[in-house]
């Protein structure tokens, strides 16, 4: 038995600084999302500070449930995920395919294609929202002003003129609208986390199983054939697990919406939360214990796929 | 067999020129990002100027009046590098006892670890805060240091836990039967052969610590604001500072893209927890 003591001495600072981590601040959710917390209320000072005697049960809950923008911030949290998810998958699997074999400059090629991913959210949704997609001055901007003059000068052109006259003008999108807000938060972040997809199913493809491939070449199976009925089912763990990692990484995007609209059009489930935790704390964790629940449904999935490989 | 061999021929300049072109488009933002540092703001703003345009060093130069820069910047090394270490003491002994001597619990212990990184952050900001002031710590480069620690640790755990598994148990029991104590196989044996394993695991986390964005804004106003709190302030220029703006960008982001291109390959492992190999 002593020689265990050494091992358990070992795991005990990470196990125990993690313990706290976990119980401290979410038991203290857990007990404000049942009492009436408010941080002003001159009407009501006894719910500016947390006690029991403030006990509310279920009502947190109940008006957060109740609430029109809980629910459109369930539906923004979805919108943007399932968005990102799908368009890095596709967007992953077709990229790496393509970096897998040898041509000239592969390694820069890699190199540069992974770079996105280590740019700080912060910097990646300024860069975005400002120097790439702004309406008058940035890259679209411009962009659109100079696909307008070229049409603008072929309609004074002699006999394709009166074809281009029939363009109407182009107008330049306004990425910090209600309307387009959300598309905005998932162009940047799909510009990010598509290198992390391109780079794990890169290193899954080369552990595909090449002799098999061949066989498939001399049975006269085609390109198309070969992606589909090997490569494809081959990728279907890792895709699995980009999916799920990203869906638990993306649940928690914040500085993205904050800087394109400051949650106008794309209010997320933490953007909601902290929005309401800047009075209401007992609505906050009430909301933070449903964002709980929506990543232990995403999580438990995870685990279970992470669990069995885990000691192999 | 002309197929096979058109094919071939088809793919040996097709395929290259695609896989640039789509490695060009997608490191663009950051080439124009670069490209638009070295612009005036008045410059940046104008299309004649979109490719050609006198170089300029001024929004560089003028950082830290523009920006105060390095406070913010000495805040994000000091934050990060410390995590970074404190995770690693932390983390090294625990991935070493579980992948050694692992019990009949240690499978249980990992996936738990891993499920606290599963915590949506927003959920638990109010009480952060709550304590953090209650404390007397909110602001500080500590509570910074803790919490950027605490998120970190179970990766680190994890991507330790994985390099370690696989050295060889018959070299630490060698290790025993030479009389070397815990400390002595950690230090003698464990180090020297998982010293690349380690190297990584440290670089990966200190790029997570540098771009952390959520915990970093919240829990700081001033004294411990981290790069990643002044990019935030600074968010809607309203296309009058896009040069500045980009100076100041590139330089928060310009190394830790430089250190990330040297530890892809650990990235996957650590970021799968060993899933994908």
């Amino acid at each position: 038995m002593a020689n265990r003591t050494i091992p358990r001495l070992l795991q005990t600072p990470a196990v125990l600084l993690l313990l706290v981590w976990m119980l401290v601040p979410l038991g203290m959710t857990l007990f404000f999302s049942f009492i009436r917390y408010v941080l002003n209320n001159l009407r009501r000072p006894e719910w500016t500070s947390p006690s029991i005697e403030n006990w509310r049960g279920f009502g947190n809950y109940k008006f957060v449930w109740n609430q029109d923008g809980f629910w459109l911030a369930i539906q923004n949290s979805l919108l943007i995920v399932c968005s990102i998810l799908f368009l890095t998958v596709i967007l992953g699997v077709l990229i790496a395919v393509l970096v897998n074999r040898s041509f000239p400059g592969r390694g820069i090629v890699r190199v540069l294609l992974i770079s996105p991913f280590f740019v700080m959210p912060a910097v990646n949704a300024v860069l975005w929202i400002n120097m790439i997609l702004d309406p008058v001055l940035g890259l679209q901007g411009i962009a659109v002003g100079g696909i307008n003059e070229v049409i603008a000068g072929l309609r004074n052109a002699p006999l394709i003129g009166g074809f281009f006259s029939l363009w109407p003008e182009l107008n330049p999108i306004s990425f910090r609208a209600t309307q387009t807000s959300a598309y905005a938060v998932i162009m940047m972040v799909t510009w990010q986390w598509t290198p992390f997809a391109v780079l794990i199913f890169m290193t899954s493809l080369q552990s595909e199983d090449q002799q098999q491939k061949e066989a498939a070449i001399l049975d006269g199976a085609g390109r198309w054939s070969q992606f589909r009925f090997l490569t494809l089912p081959h990728l279907g763990r890792p895709i699995a697990i980009v999916v799920m990692i990203q869906a638990i990484f993306h649940l928690s995007l914040y500085a993205e919406i904050e800087i394109v609209s400051r949650g106008n059009g794309n209010k997320n489930l933490p953007y909601f939360i902290g929005e309401l935790a800047n009075n209401n704390i007992g609505a906050a964790s009430a909301t933070g214990i449903f964002a709980v629940i929506l990543a232990n449904i995403v999580a438990i999935f995870l685990l279970r796929m992470v669990g069995k490989t885990l000691m192999e | 067999m002309a197929i096979v061999a058109e094919t071939t021929k088809f793919s040996k300049f097709a395929w290259p020129i695609l896989a640039w072109g789509v490695a060009l488009i997608f490191f663009f933002p950051i080439f124009w990002m670069v490209l638009t540092s070295f612009k005036t703001d008045a410059d940046a703003v104008k299309p004649e100027f979109l490719l050609w345009f006198t170089p300029t060093l001024e929004n560089y130069a003028n950082m830290t009046d523009n920006y105060d820069y390095w406070r913010f910047a000495t805040n994000s090394i000091i934050t990060s590098v410390s995590a970074t270490l404190l995770t690693l003491i932390v983390g090294v002994p625990c991935a070493y006892a579980m992948a050694f001597d692992p019990s009949r619990g240690t499978k249980d212990i990992l996936m738990w670890m891993l499920s606290t990184k599963m915590l949506p952050a927003a959920a638990v900001l109010y009480p952060m805060i709550f304590l953090a002031k209650g404390l007397g710590i909110y602001d500080t480069h500590f509570l910074v240091i803790m919490v950027l620690c605490l998120i970190n640790l179970p990766i680190v755990i994890w991507m330790l836990f994985t390099y370690f598994k696989d050295i060889p148990k018959d070299i630490i029991e060698a290790g025993k039967m030479d009389g070397l104590n815990t400390w002595g196989e950690v230090r003698e044996i464990l180090i020297p052969l998982a010293w690349g394993g380690i190297a990584s695991t440290a670089l990966l986390a200190f790029i997570f610590c540098w771009n952390e964005a959520y915990w970093t804004v919240r829990l700081t106003t001033i004294d411990a604001a981290t790069l990643s709190k002044l990019i935030e302030g600074n968010r809607a220029p309203e296309g009058l500072f896009f040069g500045r703006l980009s100076a100041v960008s590139t330089a928060a982001v310009g190394p830790i893209v430089i250190l990330g291109w040297f530890c892809q390959k650990q990235l996957v492992q650590g970021l799968t927890f060993g899933a994908v190999k």
